[in-house]
């Protein structure tokens, strides 16, 4: 009875502690946070679609990187500013994921992975042969931050709270959006197609419509990530990327919605202490072998802890709470 | 250089990366036949068998040596890889398994990063380094490698399959896994060779094109990517992979030749997604509201 007053408190401890960290901490500790939010939240959509709607689409750091390009694109050529700029990357990307989802769609299982794989390869290669338009592999350098009227964000802290407000507004949306009709005939097909259909849901419909909505929340994310970095470029949102999602997901647990944030806090802090005491040791170290710790990280959670932290946590819970009961009782 | 000469030159390199796919392209669907694993792993056994023989090479041994060793360490990598990363998976789902194969992926291509950095490789052609003129159009003794290592894998899986017993095991337990262990034939083993035989034909095909193509820590992805391609195309069969592997092969020669050079990997994997999209659609029945 006392779970939506719990939820209220659980999310404005949440909204505090978030508000309350740039106070205390160090610029640091804020950019790191940046980075949680914007790529955790990018995994929070990216867990959606492959853990509760069952569709593996591989193309979703596609959406991120077009959403970025786009509002980037507009933003140095002067044709809009960086807010409408954004707003443009997010039609152009619902656009562009409408009409290759309708088709796409159709696929399952390997088929679909492969084509979404495809397609994240595809868009990759182009960007970076393009080189009149997006740069090519040197990618869009000089863009301008981000800034609605006369007041620029500039700082760390400004995208700080910018990112954190996305990322818990996508957060919020998608419970209240999982908690709805939708959300139940999302979870029913991800179960088993046959049954959701024969009971009246439109399968091809609602896939079609979590594919749109978790590319343009990628979209968002990614026009906020070029503001922050001031550049991006294709390297960024490929192979890499794929795999650092795939492990926050996994890390996190993709059943519940908050699992993939939580992986995302995981990975990031043990990107950085990775870099922090490994640097010296291995002389090579960069971004591309950052994969190579995540890998192992995918293989053991998934044979060891298939339900990833939450799913742990859940259990942890209600194993507490069964013990609990019996010596009460 | 005339066009006629330009048509010969492409269409041999287009033999050329046709013959590398189909036999990617059948260890990919050697793995997938009988374990249903779609080893996201294959295209990284193919830069494995590359590197390592420079590796080796490097470290002093002889080339015949150098080769072997290579298979060899890619073959057990192969089957190490089955047997402490996809076998012990607790809820087997197609999802579980590419996420573990391209984990294992990019495990393989970091750890290869980290022993010998990201310059790219090369070793020398095996016979030396003539050319053959064939009116304007030359071909290295190298590429005549390539087309003897498809025909020699082409003739000998096709043998081993038809004329052994355990070749017809194999062939049994792609049809029905189930029907072939109730005849008493030991799954797991066929599962560890099957990824022990994808491993070591990857690391033969990677080896033998590095004289040519150059080798790397990220050449993999695509390479592999390609051959899936050929076997979806295909339909994972052994004639039609190497059928579609070659069309593949030559439209990514004449494209590279014609249209453009940096977007020459992009023509296999839209091949694929319109193949992809084009099998989904029921012709037959649009067909049939018209015709009596």
């Amino acid at each position: 009875m006392n779970s939506a007053p719990k939820q209220k408190l659980i999310w404005l401890v949440l909204i505090a502690v978030i508000i309350a960290i740039p106070l205390v901490a160090g610029s640091y500790v804020v950019g790191v946070m940046c980075f949680i939010a914007i790529f955790g939240g990018l995994a929070v959509s990216m867990g959606l679609l492959l853990e509760q709607a069952g569709m593996f689409s591989l193309a979703h750091p596609t959406w991120f990187g077009l959403g970025g390009y786009v509002s980037g694109i507009l933003a140095i050529r002067g044709i809009a500013p960086p807010w409408l700029g954004s707003i443009i990357g997010v039609v152009f990307v619902g656009l562009i994921s409408y009409a290759i989802g309708a088709p796409l769609l159709r696929l399952r299982g390997y088929y679909l992975a492969c084509a979404t794989f495809g397609l994240l390869l595809i868009v990759e290669i182009s960007l970076a042969q393009l080189g009149s338009l997006t740069g090519g592999h040197e990618g869009l350098i000089g863009v301008p931050p981000l800034s609605i009227g006369g007041f620029v964000l500039e700082t760390d802290v400004h995208y700080y709270y910018l990112s954190w407000a996305l990322c818990l507004a996508c957060l919020w949306f998608l419970y209240n959006l999982m908690g709805s009709r939708m959300g139940r005939a999302i979870k029913s097909f991800s179960d088993s197609e046959v049954a959701a259909k024969s009971m009246g849901i439109n399968v091809p419909g609602y896939k079609l419509k979590v594919f749109i909505l978790t590319a343009v929340m990628a979209s968002l994310t990614g026009s906020v990530y070029t503001f922050y970095l001031r550049f991006t470029q294709p390297g960024i949102f490929g192979f890499p990327l794929l795999v650092q999602l795939m492990t926050m997901v996994i890390i996190g647990g993709g059943k519940t919605i908050y699992g993939p944030l939580l992986g995302g806090f995981v990975v990031i802090w043990l990107k950085e202490l990775i870099h922090m005491y490994l640097g010296e040791v291995l002389p090579r170290m960069s971004a591309q072998v950052d994969a190579l710790f995540f890998g192992v990280l995918i293989i053991v959670i998934l044979i060891f802890m298939p339900g990833g932290l939450s799913g742990w946590m859940d259990r942890l819970l209600y194993l507490g709470r069964r013990t609990l009961g019996k010596t009460s009782g | 250089m005339t066009l006629f000469s330009q048509i010969i030159q492409y269409t041999i390199s287009g033999i050329t990366s046709g013959s590398i796919y189909a036999v990617i392209g059948i260890c990919w669907s050697v793995v997938y036949l009988i374990t249903k694993v779609l080893n996201f792993t294959t295209g990284e056994f193919v830069m494995l068998g590359g590197m390592l023989t420079w590796g080796f090479r490097i470290a002093g041994f002889g080339l015949v040596p150098s080769i072997l060793f290579a298979v060899a360490c890619t073959i057990l990598i192969s089957m190490i890889l089955e047997r402490i990363a996809i076998r012990p998976v607790r809820y087997p789902s197609e999802m579980t398994y590419m996420m573990i194969t391209i984990a294992g992926a990019s495990v393989i291509k970091g750890l290869v990063l980290l022993a010998w950095g990201s310059e790219t490789r090369t070793i020398e052609a095996f016979f030396g380094t003539e050319v053959i003129h064939l009116s304007g159009a030359t071909i290295t003794s190298q590429v005549l490698c390539v087309f003897g290592l498809l025909v020699i894998v082409t003739i000998g899986l096709s043998l081993f399959l038809n004329r052994t017993l355990f070749g017809k095991a194999l062939r049994a337990s792609a049809v029905n896994l189930t029907g072939a262990s109730l005849m008493g034939i030991d799954i797991s083993r066929f599962r560890l060779f099957c990824f022990g035989l994808a491993g070591g034909l990857g690391a033969i095909t990677g080896i033998v094109i590095t004289p040519i193509t150059f080798t790397g820590y990220e050449v993999g992805m695509l390479t592999g990517l390609k051959g899936l391609v050929a076997a979806i195309v295909g339909g994972w069969t052994m004639t039609g992979t190497m059928v579609a592997a070659l069309v593949l092969g030559l439209l990514e020669g004449f494209g590279a030749g014609f249209i453009s050079a940096g977007l020459k990997d992009v023509f296999a994997l839209l091949v694929m997604i319109i193949f992809l999209i084009v099998r989904t659609m029921n012709f037959a029945s649009g067909a049939g509201r018209g015709s009596p």
